[in-house]
């Protein structure tokens, strides 16, 4: 599996290539219009929470999720605790 | 030589991969196939972020001064790739969400098996 992997790589962009497919196509647009349309100097952040509001929205549902069924499973059950045992 | 030079980045994340394919698949104890599976996530986040790479004087992705009063054009290559560091900010999320949960149900496994090993835990069960 790590071979065929390998062979893929024959075909990948070379390493820091500012032509490479990732950085022509949409990156350009954001690095041009994001202090234009959302007026935040950190294009990271301007992305995450003005592009893709929704995304990191659903976001915190997977983290609420994540917190929700940690507590869940780790919650001492007081009376099951002690009629299981 | 050129194309060692252009490419090894990509075959260090595939060996991290592996090696935490070969965790999760090969080792018994629930805790080194959870480490396993944290390896896997973080070959997987340095692959992205080695794609936002630009060589040739790129800086991070937050507008400089003299940008942000659109004094002049805005150089797309002075800038990092913003999209893939989002991105991995997302995975990163995801994956502590996945390691929380993973530990939690381990913790539960080790109070009602005492132990952690695969092979001791399914002969309880049996």
């Amino acid at each position: 599996m790590g071979a065929f992997l390998i062979y893929g790589t024959i075909d990948m962009p070379d390493w820091g290539d500012p032509n490479s497919p990732p950085s022509v196509h949409v990156s350009p647009r954001y690095i041009k219009k994001t202090e234009e349309e959302t007026a935040t100097p950190n294009m990271v952040t301007s992305v995450l929470a003005d592009y893709r509001g929704y995304d990191t929205l659903g976001e915190t549902t997977v983290i609420f999720t994540a917190g929700m069924a940690c507590i869940l499973l780790l919650r001492r059950r007081k009376e099951a605790g002690k009629a299981g045992q | 030589m050129d194309f060692i030079i252009a490419k090894y980045n990509y075959w260090i994340y595939i060996i991290l991969m592996m090696i935490g394919f070969y965790a999760m698949i090969a080792k018994t104890n629930l805790i080194k196939k959870i480490i396993g599976m944290n390896i896997f996530q973080t070959a997987i986040i340095l692959f992205f972020v080695s794609m936002a790479y630009k060589k040739g004087g790129a800086t991070l992705p937050i507008l400089t001064n003299a940008d942000m009063h659109g004094e002049h054009a805005i150089q797309v290559a002075g800038y990092l790739n913003p999209l893939p560091h989002v991105l991995m900010l997302t995975a990163i999320v995801v994956s502590i969400a996945t390691l929380g949960v993973a530990l939690a149900i381990a913790i539960m496994m080790y109070r009602k098996y005492h132990t952690l090993e695969e092979d001791e835990i399914l002969k309880a069960i049996k």
